[in-house]
């Protein structure tokens, strides 16, 4: 030692206890030590620096989280004191109650400037909390919480004795998770280890976890259908809007009919939603912007084929319709037609086909392509295939078909050209 | 052989971080983000990388400052609300130089304002969010396909500039589902932080010479140094010695504004002949460019100019084009934060009007037009 150990400061007499623990073998590297506490002498004079991290006061604990997962085999000791414990009590606990590998050396409050007592250092180093406060506060009990959270390792050491504090570190580093050291120089406290749980080290546990993933991720990487680049057809923008009420399965219509222009067509395609509440009933809409050039804006504000299942939808949505657009409409669920709008059971013709009235999308992407020539009726099979349960498929297909039909025999018998 | 897929825009998000390198993700979940968290709490265990939902967005972006410190790439994902929160150890991953990405899908606040609906209001904080001069680099997408590529130039600027860079969706984009071309690994251009040529002794961990950014040494793994929020030295350790408060000064203005070349990105649509330009960025420039086709369809001389890096801003984009152009419209889902910026840059040559919403509703071409038509 180059100095005295009774005028030593709360520092020299930590980072001592710390460097002991430099040689801690080959498959361990150096500790790194995280403080935010002030008058660390930079640099540590006649030794090799310390990796040292002095984050905002408390935070130094996330940090260390961090840290431990890119360097596992690194010690991690924090020092800290009531100050910092309060700002990051948040991250103490969830580190401790997670057993996430690092130590803490927290100083109680009425740990200062020396192991004993000098009065110069006494007034340069207070680390504790102010006189008036110590009065009126009691010292912080971490302890006593992180010794409830089944922390790894708890002890207490006195600064009065570096030797043993610094042996108590080193057996707190070699324990497998979250430890913590109070770090008192009352003689009446008692000393050594406090309580000791045996669970596993946080990541350690992670990487155990992860490791059958890892064969799934190689051949997962860069995943996705493959589908067409481009298309040589001449698509004009098309924008589509279906809009009903929940449980009527106008996301998923979305997602097949982008997906079969996008990926089946080789064009391009956009999907944007306003699919209401979670809950069935509520308003629900799909927007679909298919074409042979990149889609800007992604709205179907003014549609070119609108498929209105809702008589909501339909008051909302029908005149904002583009000049000769489409208009389908359920009259089951409509009531009273908008001007020009072809008539089609879709509901019903879901009900027919699968049971189920969620299948209302799919009737209605069989309207969108009888109706418009930015999807091919093949295209839209491939896309409900891999987008239906396997055993519902042929139903589902059947209802898109029905749709198809229903709006074929509309326009032949109407006067909707 | 790139392969199309169909996504939205957080999942492209996640996707091209993972492309660039990402092994580590610390965050809290939060609507219109949590899609990014989900997918890499998936992604990241199957490439060998942690993937950790943290006890607020403070230690996720503590977190990830020492992970990056520790060697590898890291990111976290939010929205207004944790961007807030975000903002005590952003200031210290920029004091420290440590590369990080920040994924911020705005929504309107201000506080937890509308937690579903799309918004642009966190620019000036993404530029001011932390306290002190400081530089920053944001990236906004407007595409799904950008949401992949910016991601992963995200990275690749952290790491080139030793800075953290924010990317700043918004919910048009994060949420918007359409078709990606996903390139193959080998495709893309991968840029990993310089670690240092010579041996722990002759090592600095920060060098103040203009322009340019010390190699960053994995902490505590060979090579020892002194990481510190305070104002430091060469070798980290802290300083109120003005003269070397000023070398820093010097290297933190200079490491990105001598590199804009490199930085910034912008893309113009029929500008050449423009009276009226359009300057929108993010999702509401699907809008402005929808906009420019119909005006162009009626004959009114309109053009598009989009920011893609919006900090540091394109300002001598905007100057020339202010010089050029009668009128400059500035759409964007906010009261008008970039258009301050175009406004200060155009200087009075051309007028500058904006058009502005925080109602949770995306701003549509007719609105846009509406403006333009006067």
């Amino acid at each position: 030692m180059s100095y005295d150990r009774a005028f030593a400061t709360t520092w020299q007499l930590l980072l001592d206890a710390i460097c002991t623990l430099m040689g801690l073998g080959a498959d361990r590297d150096p500790p790194v030590v995280l403080s935010s506490l002030p008058d660390l002498p930079y640099p540590v004079k006649g030794r090799a620096p310390l990796s040292f991290i002095q984050g905002p006061p408390g935070r130094n604990i996330a940090l260390a989280i961090g840290l431990h997962a890119a360097l596992p085999k690194a010690p991690l000791i924090l020092i800290m004191n009531a100050d910092s414990v309060t700002l990051g009590t948040n991250h103490l606990i969830h580190a401790a109650r997670r057993n996430i590998g690092m130590t803490l050396l927290l100083l109680r409050s009425e740990v200062t400037a020396t192991a004993d007592g000098d009065g110069d250092s006494l007034d340069r180093m207070r680390w504790g909390l102010p006189a008036y406060q110590q009065i009126i506060e009691t010292a912080p009990t971490p302890l006593d919480w992180v010794s409830a959270l089944d922390a790894a390792f708890v002890g207490r050491a006195s600064l009065r004795d570096p030797d043993h504090l610094a042996a108590l570190i080193h057996e707190a580093v070699e324990a497998s998770g979250f430890s913590v050291i109070g770090v008192t120089a009352e003689a009446d406290l008692q000393l050594g280890v406090l309580s000791r749980t045996e669970w596993p080290e946080y990541f350690t546990a992670y990487r155990e976890w992860a490791r059958p993933f890892q064969q799934v991720g190689k051949t997962v990487l860069g995943k996705g259908k493959s589908g067409l680049h481009k298309s040589s057809r001449n698509v004009p923008r098309c924008e589509v809007r279906i809009a009903g009420f929940g449980g009527q399965g106008v996301k998923l219509a979305g997602t097949v009919l982008s997906e079969a222009a996008g990926l089946h067509e080789g064009l391009w395609a956009t999907q944007r939603g306003d699919y209401g509440s979670a809950t069935r009933g509520g308003p629900s809409m799909v927007d679909v912007v298919i074409g042979s050039d990149p889609i800007t804006y992604a709205g179907a504000d003014h549609p070119d084929v609108l498929v209105v299942l809702s008589r909501g939808a339909a008051q909302r949505y029908a005149g904002a319709m583009k000049p000769h657009a489409r208009l389908v409409a359920d009259p089951g669920e409509v009531g009273a037609l908008p001007p020009g709008a072809i008539p089609v059971p879709v509901t019903a013709l879901a009900r027919e086909h699968t049971g189920k009235p969620i299948a209302a999308g799919m009737v209605s992407l069989g309207c969108v392509a009888a109706l418009s020539n930015a999807v091919s009726l093949e295209s839209l099979r491939q896309s409900i295939a891999e987008h239906v349960p396997r055993g519902a498929v042929a139903k589902n297909l059947a209802a898109m078909e029905a749709g198809y039909a229903a709006t074929r025999r509309a326009l032949e018998g109407g006067a909707y050209a | 052989m790139s392969k199309a897929s169909f996504m939205h825009g957080n999942e492209a998000a996640a996707e091209g971080a993972i492309a660039a390198g990402c092994r580590f993700y610390a965050g809290y979940p939060i609507t219109p983000s949590s899609e990014i968290a989900e997918i890499l709490s998936g992604r990241l265990p199957e490439m060998g990388g942690v993937f950790i939902q943290m006890e607020d967005e403070i230690a996720s972006m503590a977190a990830i400052i020492g992970a990056s410190l520790g060697g590898l790439k890291s990111a976290t994902a939010t929205s207004g609300p944790g961007f807030s929160l975000m903002q005590e150890n952003l200031g210290f991953a920029v004091m420290s130089e440590i590369p990080c990405v920040i994924i911020n899908v705005q929504r309107v606040g201000p506080s937890t304002g509308l937690p579903t609906k799309a918004a642009q209001g966190d620019v000036m904080q993404a530029r001011w969010g932390t306290h002190g001069d400081h530089p920053i680099i944001a990236l906004t997408p407007s595409s799904v396909q950008e949401a992949f590529m910016l991601a992963v130039r995200a990275f690749n600027l952290s790491e080139q500039f030793r800075t953290p860079v924010i990317l700043l969706m918004d919910a048009v984009v994060a949420q918007l589902k359409e078709k990606v071309e996903i390139p193959d690994p080998g495709e893309l251009t991968i840029i990993h932080r310089i670690t240092p040529p010579v041996p722990p002794r002759e090592y600095k961990p920060f060098a103040f010479k203009r322009g340019e950014v010390a190699p960053l040494a994995v902490f505590g793994h060979g090579y020892r140094y002194h990481v510190t929020g305070l104002m430091h030295n060469e070798y980290g350790y802290p300083t109120e010695d003005p003269e070397v408060v000023s070398q820093w000064w010097e290297h933190m203005t200079t490491k990105l504004n001598d590199h804009l070349d490199e930085i910034l990105q912008w893309e113009e649509a029929q500008l050449d002949d423009a009276e009226i330009a359009l300057v929108a960025y993010g999702g509401t420039a699907r809008a402005a460019a929808h906009a420019v086709t119909l005006a162009r369809a009626q004959g009114l001389k309109l053009g598009l100019l989009r920011p893609i890096t919006l900090w540091p801003f394109p300002e001598a984009v905007v100057r020339r084009m202010a010089e050029r152009v009668q009128r400059i419209v500035v759409p964007e889902m906010n009261l008008g934060q970039i258009r301050y910026e175009v406004e200060r840059l155009s200087a009075g040559k051309a007028a500058v009007e904006g058009v502005n919403r925080a109602d949770g509703l995306q701003i549509t071409p007719e609105q846009i037009l509406e403006k333009v038509m006067g």
